[in-house]
């Protein structure tokens, strides 16, 4: 093939975030929902602050259904994985038909999850299909530069994420170093600048979380 | 035989900067058997990847796309034409197309019932048979379509159908041409709209082809009379969509961007020959 | 073959083409859903002399239906001596007077047409439209094959039909047979029309690229496609699957956002390929239909081989009379509409309907044709366990390149409600593969 256009590879690279988000939210949804159900009910709030989410539920019980599969409530995890779906259904031809079914199953098990009311039983599913979506992404895509785009998806949004979770020093600077990897194989402009921020930022023993977050959204600006 | 000196001159100003702006020009005189460009200058600004072609109905297009941002565009058109050089029997040009209505000459009601009153008339006022061909049955039509329509500038707008202006019962040489084509195509004549150039006007001009077996014999209902070689033809076609000599789109900021645009048009003979005296 | 225990796995293909994204885009209240084609495990099987036959004969319309739009768009003799009426060209909606003189790669008008069947209960086949333009559904059965291959592999062991993924290589070998250098690229008007799964995947299957208009420019009279570090790559052959009307603002609808300003332009001085040619709508019109089998006498010097369905012109007076007298029997159709709309069965009318409908006919008599109503050969579906008898078409494909070749296969459509001859996707019609007995 060897031609993708700027669109296309938009496409790609955000197909690559969505994914990682709703793979990520799920994990931290589901440990959530668990400490949700025998202790404290106002968890929810920090979760949502933290994620720059505005609070509109009205318990945690509001807010374990409709964070998860409302799917007219653009924060929640269903509308994320429809964003991913969006991205991919349109890149048929560039990841492939198989590649592509992992995200389409990954829907299915979304809607499965939400009839259900073991929830988070069958978000293992929509979490397995986004696990194999990305061991297939690296099994059979053979042009580079699609594959790289998805990958730096995924890399610039887990930063993201953890950044806006305060997650601990070190996982940012294992995120950081895999993310430095990866930028350059993608022959994409990006802000060198911001690059250069975002690990000094990391240099430093106090994180200063709201930066890194700014600047992770500058970085392919 | 004329010799006829030109300037088309076309400006638009947008006020604010556009882009991607693609456009087709059917601007230049399309050499012909009776018309020949003995000079031809052309220049579109902003500068940009100009092409050349022929559309399906023998026009000469101008056309590319300027994709920077630019206020100001504008089409030059200069030369000398030589007119009036001959019969125009060699054109081959498919005349089926021309006897059908278009969405702008479909008559109405109201075209319908001149029509009748016409075809009645001519029969009934003509008796020399040698007037009862196809031309003098369209001069008979130019001759009443020209008294009772009224040109006035300001009344139609380039999309107005023929009988939208035959209700208004004014409009400009727009509207005469494609109300005498809706009246000539209801009497199965083939017959074409053409846009062009005439000495003594400051604008571009419309008139009526008609096909007889003679060949192309040009109508001018505006001005009730057969079109000589004072006339420049530049586009030919079914009716004004065909021909325009102007079309583009664009991309601006916000909605869409106010233009204006200007025209000049000067036409002044040089040279006149008779033939067989060159 | 109609044996249920063959076809147990019916449940595992449909789950399959679920996870492959086998859907149509439909849209409800003007909000936009894809919806999975239902799908009918047991094929349409057509044993190999019969389709020989078939093959004869869409060969030999689909090569009349090229000479014909070349015709008409040049020399029109075919008018000019009087076989087909000059209104039912040039007042048709499929006639397009900017294709005048346009002489497309290798004089290919209609690289992949799609002609639909149907089979009447004495086994006689007709052919009930052609389609031209746009025609869809290949993958269908295409995707289809390959998924009940991995279910049923039993019966796929015993029974051999001619395979029918090869779609792909011919359709590839017919965009690089007109192509005039550079890149293949699909044309989608995007994911939001109704077979945005095909364009995806065709795309995936022949390899070519699928591109949006602004993807796409023009400039110096060449086609580029624009990579994302900004490097131009010359385009050669754009397989369309948006219609004339949007495919160039310049030429045709000048507020098309899905076109590429002047492709029409370079189209006509031999820079790019375009299929199908625009255009070519002027065979395809249900009023033209009627002339085809003189179509192939005049160009081909031959009799039809496969039947028209029996059809009359209420624009020709003894057909107006026979209409007139036999309208209960008749099924009337709009020549203007498509996709199963504009058809009214004579003896469904009430008397004002009728009353009404009548009057129309008389007024514009060119707009209509008139069928008689085949009796068509019902097969059966798999409805809730039981075998059912259903209303059925065949859309054959015919991919013209250096030869024409028609696709051992095709897109068999059913109706799913027992009282509908309706047989489209888009009013909710489903649809099984088509098996070619290869001996």
């Amino acid at each position: 093939m060897g031609i993708i256009s700027i669109e296309h590879t938009d496409r790609l690279f955000w197909l690559g975030r969505y994914s990682e988000r709703v793979y990520t939210t799920l994990r931290i949804f589901s440990d959530q929902y668990d400490s949700m159900l025998d202790l404290k009910e106002e968890e929810y709030k920090d979760f949502c602050r933290k994620q720059d989410i505005p609070d509109i539920y009205r318990s945690a019980e509001d807010f374990a259904q409709r964070y998860c599969f409302d799917e007219k409530d653009a924060n929640s995890i269903f509308s994320n994985l429809n964003r991913a779906y969006d991205n991919a259904v349109v890149m048929r031809e560039e990841i492939g038909s198989v590649t592509l079914s992992y995200i389409q199953m990954a829907v299915y098990a979304m809607n499965k999850a939400k009839q259900s009311d073991a929830p988070v039983y069958e978000l293992q599913h929509v979490v397995d299909n986004i696990v194999a979506f990305w061991g297939i992404v690296d099994d059979s895509i053979d042009d580079e530069h699609v594959r790289s785009m998805i990958k730096l998806g995924k890399r610039v949004e887990r930063i993201d994420l953890y950044a806006r979770m305060h997650m601990a020093r070190k996982e940012l600077l294992r995120e950081a170093e895999k993310l430095n990897r990866r930028i350059g194989r993608t022959g994409l402009s990006y802000n060198r600048k911001s690059l250069a921020h975002i690990n000094y930022l990391l240099e430093e023993e106090k994180v200063d979380y709201k930066e890194l977050v700014d600047e992770v959204e500058n970085l392919m600006q | 035989m004329k010799q006829l000196r030109f300037h088309y001159y076309m400006e638009i100003r947008f006020d604010i900067p556009v882009h991607d702006h693609h456009f087709t020009l059917r601007c230049l005189p399309k050499e012909d058997d009776s018309q020949i460009n003995e000079e031809l200058n052309y220049e579109v600004r902003p500068y940009c990847d100009l092409c050349r072609g022929t559309d399906a109905f023998g026009n000469e297009m101008l056309y590319g796309s300027c994709r920077e941002p630019h206020k100001l565009f504008l089409a030059d058109v200069y030369g000398i034409v030589q007119t009036g050089c001959g019969e125009r029997i060699s054109e081959t040009a498919s005349e089926y197309i021309y006897r059908y209505q278009t969405l702008q000459t479909a008559p109405g009601v109201q075209i319908r019932g001149f029509y009748k009153e016409l075809e009645q008339d001519f029969l009934r006022e003509t008796d020399a048979p040698e007037q009862k061909d196809v031309t003098g049955m369209a001069v008979f039509f130019m001759h009443r379509l020209n008294k009772r329509f009224q040109y006035r500038s300001g009344i139609t707008l380039i999309d107005t159908t023929a009988e939208e202006a035959f209700e208004k019962g004014m409009g400009v040489c727009q509207d005469y041409a494609h109300i005498f084509l809706s009246l000539l195509r209801l009497a199965r004549i083939p017959c074409r709209y053409v846009s062009g150039m005439m000495t003594g006007e400051g604008f571009s001009h419309a008139w009526v082809e008609i096909r007889t077996p003679e060949g192309w014999i040009g109508l001018d209902p505006t001005n009730d009379r057969i079109v000589g070689d004072d006339y420049i033809r530049i586009a030919k076609g079914r009716d004004y969509k065909d021909c325009l000599i102007n079309r583009g789109i664009f991309k601006g900021c916000v909605g869409t961007a106010f233009q204006e645009q200007m025209i000049r048009v000067e036409v002044k003979e040089i040279g006149e020959k008779t033939d067989g005296n060159d | 073959m109609d044996n249920r225990e063959l076809f147990k796995n019916s449940d595992s293909v449909n789950e399959l083409l679920a996870r492959y994204g086998v859907k149509f885009g439909i849209y409800k209240d003007h909000v936009f859903h894809e919806q999975l084609f239902p799908f009918d495990m047991i094929p349409r099987i057509i044993p190999a002399d019969e389709f020989a036959y078939l093959e004869k004969g869409l060969k030999q319309r689909v090569m009349a239906l090229n000479l014909f739009i070349k015709d008409i768009y040049h020399e029109k003799k075919i008018i000019r001596d009087g076989v087909v009426p000059e209104e039912f060209v040039f007042s048709g909606s499929g006639y397009l007077a900017c294709c005048d003189q346009i002489m497309p790669q290798k004089e290919i008008y209609s690289h992949i047409s799609g002609i639909d069947l149907v089979q009447a209960k004495d086994g006689t086949w007709y052919v009930l439209e052609d389609n031209l333009r746009i025609p869809s559904g290949a993958s269908y059965p295409m995707i289809a094959r390959d998924l009940c291959r991995k279910c049923e592999p039993q019966i796929f062991r015993d029974i051999h039909p001619e395979d029918n993924r090869n779609y792909a290589k011919y359709l590839r070998e017919t965009m690089d047979y007109v192509n005039t250098g550079g890149h293949t690229v699909i044309l989608t008007p995007g994911r939001y029309n109704a077979a945005y799964f095909e364009h995806s995947y065709l795309a995936e299957q022949t390899g070519a690229h699928l591109a949006n208009g602004h993807e796409l420019i023009v400039e110096n009279d060449h086609l580029y496609f624009i990579d994302y570090s900004g490097k131009k790559e010359r385009v050669g052959a754009v397989y369309r699957r948006i219609s004339d009307d949007f495919l160039d603002p310049m030429t045709f609808r000048e507020n098309s956002l899905i076109g590429i300003p002047h492709i029409f332009d370079i189209y006509r001085k031999g820079n790019v390929a375009i299929l199908n040619a625009p255009g070519n709508g002027v065979a395809d019109d249900k009023g033209i239909y009627y002339f085809v089998p003189q179509m192939i006498r005049y160009y081909l010097g031959e009799e039809a081989i496969l039947n028209n369905a029996p059809t009359y012109l209420p624009y020709y007076k003894n057909d107006m009379k026979y209409v007139l007298e036999h309208f209960d029997d008749l099924v009337l159709k709009d020549v203007a509409e498509a996709g199963g709309y504009g058809v009214v069965f004579g003896y469904k009318l009430s008397k004002q309907e009728k009353e009404d409908f009548l009057r129309m006919l008389k007024e514009e008599p060119r707009r209509f044709i008139a069928q008689e109503v085949i009796d068509f050969l019902d097969i059966n579906i798999m409805e809730k366990g039981e075998l059912v008898p259903r209303k059925a078409d065949l859309r054959a494909f015919v991919l013209m390149g250096k030869e024409p070749v028609v696709w051992k296969s095709g897109l068999t459509r059913f109706s799913r409600n027992p009282d509908s001859f309706i047989v489209n996707s888009s009013q909710g019609g489903g649809f099984k593969d088509t098996w070619v007995l290869s001996q």
